[in-house]
């Protein structure tokens, strides 16, 4: 009995203008997220490639590794930030990487085309949460309370069925025609990707499919939630504009003014505070260096003293950018504590509604959630790391800046030739492990199947009180 | 007549049982976003005082007038409140130095990013996102409802003109809806001076027209309604039809209008025209290295004597010269690159926002980001304003730096007598109480033309309002032969 309400059902949404020209609509969307975010993950690659070669292309004819002081790090692009941008045009995306010092990402590409800023994006983020949630809501908002009105409800109850079948049928076959024809779209999208050459790895594939499972658990909560509405009124247009209020409370608004609300209650440090303190701090450290300057002796040295000076200087240097970044280190531990308390709490709030959920733990899984930027900022410090290695090994100093250059009457400079610039250690960006990101995206994952049981449940009990008159 | 029509169809929008639902959620959000935009309004506030006190107590412990920077922040705007447009995207300040160009850096949503995860809700999106629906939700069923409820035969019956009867559902729709909405914003509007924001005439007067534009927006979706039940027959095709439209205005064209533009016109990237910058600095200054340790040894006295105290400083004068006339040729290349970088993004935005204009969806976010003087014209303004600022603060900190003949920085002496003993001299002569910061000059807001600002959103109320008056009249059309039955 069940089979034949799910093939009803099925055939009922599959038949029906209204599926035909909203999930036209859809599919048209679905297919054009995946054609654009190919378009950006290309036009950001050649913009990363360009920038890359301009960072290298700037020590050409270079003929003294001493001029090399630093080293641009840019975060490259990656397919699956395209398809699901979260955060990742709103953080700075490259490090001016010296050998020593501290570090800050700048040029967020919104700040760089804030054009883009306006309306932002199409995403499948994006799709999911506000086109095909809409798109659950209009086809099944009527799924009981249509049925009722038609006359079609008392008339299967008239045939030996029970009330939890018929429930169980209902959601079961609006879910499978609806996720079907969804996935027909993704396919389609996946092979324009294909297509169009878009480099992705299995562990990328991978993490495409969790995100699009993770997309169609949403659906299904927004779906059971139509049904579970539907069962609750006794009227189709009053359970429609019951459904467009919360969804447009669970979808633009919840998440929003919870963010917003939470993160002004807990209180962190301004960035601008910090920077002054770091400032501050920097500027009485100068003065002790320039003291300590003071005290050199190059009798004390058995090198030359140029050569002796500039050690001393980097070793003053040094010190002065260790004792700075210690102290900026504690500041900046702080500030992102609290930062975390924030999010923890921000988000949390946010969480009431299914969309947060969904699209944080998308995001999470492509890797550009709201830790995003610390990831990447780990990650140039390390290469900071190699950098400075690489520095000392090839000029003896790595605080630099200060140079002493030696030139004795008479004697010829030594023939100056050009650096070989490949000999610069390269930035490689890791994506974090897939079985870390799953992790992380469990909790989430989680709270939308509960949403989706809770739903169904919903739907349930209401429907098992139905008036069928 | 007229009035009696008006009169039902008032009284069938408000006695309707969906109105005070969407009544209720109008007024939460419209007071709901308005709040919120005064408090970010007042903790963007506070923010930039507290910096600018900070950068001015920088300024005052800097020992030095040589070589004296600085940096300086946006001015939050009041209107920001209602319309935040690219506000949070862009930059919060620049620095200010002499051997640095102006760059807005650091935008609110790059410090923080868990508030670009769900971005802003304000005003403006309320009007775009829910006003619209809900005002589609009034009238998809203007005219085709009540065919099928078989009240308009009922009507016709009488001795109703057709024109009347669909002026009479315009207006009284119009009026059932636009009057409950002016409520909640002048609530909203009540919490300005109660939250102590600072508002004169200009403010007033750019709210006035951005509630005006609102209200535009708002009317063509009612109209938008009545003419998609003139053309079709049953109400739950209309329903559909206009939800279409509404996805497709709201959610896809600007969006589609934008990206496209970006598609079709490539602009480069920042890091590369910072990338070409620093190499051609590298390189000026390489050779400014170059040549000035040269100076140092072509100019020996041919008697290989000492050089004498004017020679030194003529030499050191001439060191400087040079190094200034690299500086300014620096300065100029840099300013060509971003003149050629902003002139390739101006035409990928007027492509963007033609093609995105087909929906006043969009013609409305634009003109109110105009309007609020947080579009993306912004960053650009702001530039040039911190430009000319750099200007005035640089020519300033060297006028000072000359009086006081302070050049602040470290002399190292290093010499080497004629027995191979090394002398070395580290000196750093600077004083170490605060710097006298009378007269020094101080950033202003960039001005803004507010006549030209009312003009250019006229275009886009124009506009919006014109699809307003084709939609009535082809919803007229469509009445007029209507098939009532």
């Amino acid at each position: 009995m069940l089979k034949v309400i799910i093939n009803k059902e099925i055939r009922d949404l599959l038949g029906s203008t209204k599926f035909a020209i909203i999930f036209g609509v859809c599919a048209l969307l679905i297919i054009a997220t995946f054609y654009v975010a190919g378009t950006r993950y290309k036009i950001n690659q050649s913009y990363h490639e360009a920038s890359v070669t301009e960072n290298l292309r700037r020590y050409e004819g270079v003929t003294d590794w001493f001029d090399v002081q630093d080293s641009r790090v840019i975060l490259p692009p990656s397919p699956l930030a395209c398809l699901v941008t979260g955060v990742s045009n709103d953080i700075g995306r490259s490090i001016l990487v010296s050998g020593i010092g501290e570090l800050t990402a700048e040029g967020s590409r919104y700040n760089e085309d804030p054009l883009f800023a306006i309306f932002r994006f199409l995403d499948l983020e994006y799709v999911f949460g506000v086109i095909l949630s809409l798109l659950a809501i209009l086809l099944c908002y009527n799924s009981i309370s249509g049925e009722k009105e038609q006359g079609t409800l008392r008339l299967t109850f008239a045939q030996p069925i029970s009330r939890s079948t018929y429930i169980l049928g209902k959601i079961l076959g609006s879910f499978i025609a609806l996720s079907a024809s969804i996935l027909v779209a993704i396919a389609v999208g996946c092979l324009v990707f294909i297509i169009m050459g878009i480099p992705m790895t299995d562990d990328q594939w991978l993490r495409l499919i969790l995100i699009i499972i993770v997309g169609l658990l949403y659906f299904g909560a927004f779906m059971s939630l139509s049904v579970f509405l539907s069962a609750l009124t006794s009227r189709s247009a009053n359970s429609l504009l019951l459904l467009l209020v919360v969804w447009i409370c669970a979808v633009l608004i919840v998440p929003r003014v919870s963010v917003l609300a939470a993160g002004r209650t807990v209180e962190v440090p301004s960035v601008d505070a910090i920077a002054n303190e770091k400032a501050t701090f920097r500027a009485q450290t100068r003065q002790e260096f320039i003291d300590a300057m003071t005290h050199f002796n190059p009798d004390k040295y058995e090198e030359s003293a140029d050569k002796a000076l500039m050690t001393f200087m980097d070793s003053l240097q040094k010190e002065r950018e260790n004792r700075v970044s210690e102290f900026a280190g504690r500041l900046n531990e702080n500030r992102r504590n609290r930062q975390q308390v924030q999010h923890r709490l921000a988000l949390a709030l946010a969480r009431i509604s299914p969309t947060a959920s969904m699209s944080l733990s998308m995001s999470q899984l492509a890797g550009t959630d709201v830790d995003m930027s610390r990831d990447f900022m780990e990650q140039a410090l390390t290469y900071q790391k190699k950098f400075a290695s690489f520095c000392e090994a090839k000029t003896g100093v790595v605080a630099s800046g200060f140079r002493v250059i030696r030139q004795v009457e008479g004697e010829e400079l030594p023939e100056e030739k050009p650096l070989d610039v490949s000999e610069i250690p390269v930035f490689e960006h890791h994506e974090m492990a897939t079985a870390a990101v799953v992790d992380a995206a469990i909790p989430d994952i989680g709270l939308l199947v509960i949403y989706n049981l809770l739903f169904f449940v919903g739907a349930f009990v209401a429907f098992l009180k139905y008036d069928l008159r | 007549m007229l009035a009696t029509l008006i009169q039902k169809e008032l009284k069938a929008i408000i006695l309707s049982p969906k109105f005070p639902a969407t009544f209720a959620v109008c007024s939460l959000l419209i007071l709901l976003s308005t709040f919120m935009g005064i408090m970010e309004y007042r903790n963007d506030m506070a923010q930039y005082e507290t910096a600018r006190e900070l950068t001015q107590q920088e300024l005052r412990s800097t020992t030095s007038w040589g070589h004296i920077k600085t940096k300086v922040y946006r001015i939050p705007e009041v209107m920001q409140i209602f319309v935040s447009g690219v506000n949070y995207d862009i930059g919060r300040w620049s620095a200010i130095d002499d051997d640095q160009g102006v760059e807005l850096r650091h935008s609110a949503y790059s410090d923080d990013p868990v508030f670009a995860v769900f971005r802003f809700v304000d005003f403006a999106f309320v009007v775009q996102f829910v006003l619209t629906l809900f005002a589609l939700l009034f009238t998809f069923n203007a005219v085709n409802g009540e065919r099928e409820d078989g009240t308009l035969k009922l009507i016709l019956s009488n001795s109703v003109p057709r024109a009347q009867y669909l002026l009479a559902k315009g207006i009284g729709a119009w009026l059932g809806l636009v009057v409950p909405i002016g409520i909640p914003i002048l609530l909203s509007l009540l919490m300005l001076p109660l939250f102590g924001i600072p508002t004169d005439a200009d403010t007033w007067l750019k709210i006035a027209s951005l509630m005006g534009i609102s209200l535009i927006l708002f009317s063509f979706f009612i109209v938008l309604g009545v003419l998609v039940s003139t053309i079709t027959r049953r109400s739950n095709i209309s329903f559909l039809m206009s939800l279409v439209v509404w996805i497709l205005a709201v959610m896809i064209i600007p969006r589609g209008g934008v990206m496209a533009a970006g598609t079709i016109i490539r602009v480069p990237r920042e890091a590369e025209i910072k990338a070409q910058q620093d190499a051609f600095e590298r390189q000026n200054w390489h050779d400014y290295y170059n040549s000035s340790a040269n100076l140092w040894t072509l100019d020996k006295p041919d008697d290989g004597g000492e050089l004498t105290d004017e020679e030194l400083w003529a030499l050191i004068a001439r060191q400087d010269s040079a190094r200034a006339e690299i500086e300014a040729e620096i300065n100029q290349h840099e300013v060509r690159l971003r003149e050629e970088l902003r002139r390739r993004k101006r035409a990928q935005e007027r492509l963007a926002f033609v093609l995105s204009r087909f929906s006043p969806v969009s013609a409305y976010q634009l003109a109110a980001m105009t309007l609020a003087e947080t579009d993306i014209e912004t960053k650009a303004r702001y530039e040039d304003a911190m430009s000319d600022f750099r200007s005035a603060f640089v020519s300033y900190g060297k006028k000072k730096a000359a009086e006081t003949g302070d050049i602040g920085g470290v002399q190292i002496a290093l010499s080497i007598d004629d027995d191979g003993n090394q002398n070395m001299q580290i000196s750093s002569d600077r004083n170490t109480g605060e710097l006298d910061l009378e007269g020094i000059p101080e950033f202003q807001r960039p001005s803004t033309d507010n006549a030209a600002i009312i003009g250019e959103i006229a275009v886009d109320g124009g506009i919006i309002g014109f699809l307003t008056i084709m939609a009535f009249a082809g919803a007229f059309v469509a009445f007029l032969k209507y098939d009532v039955r």
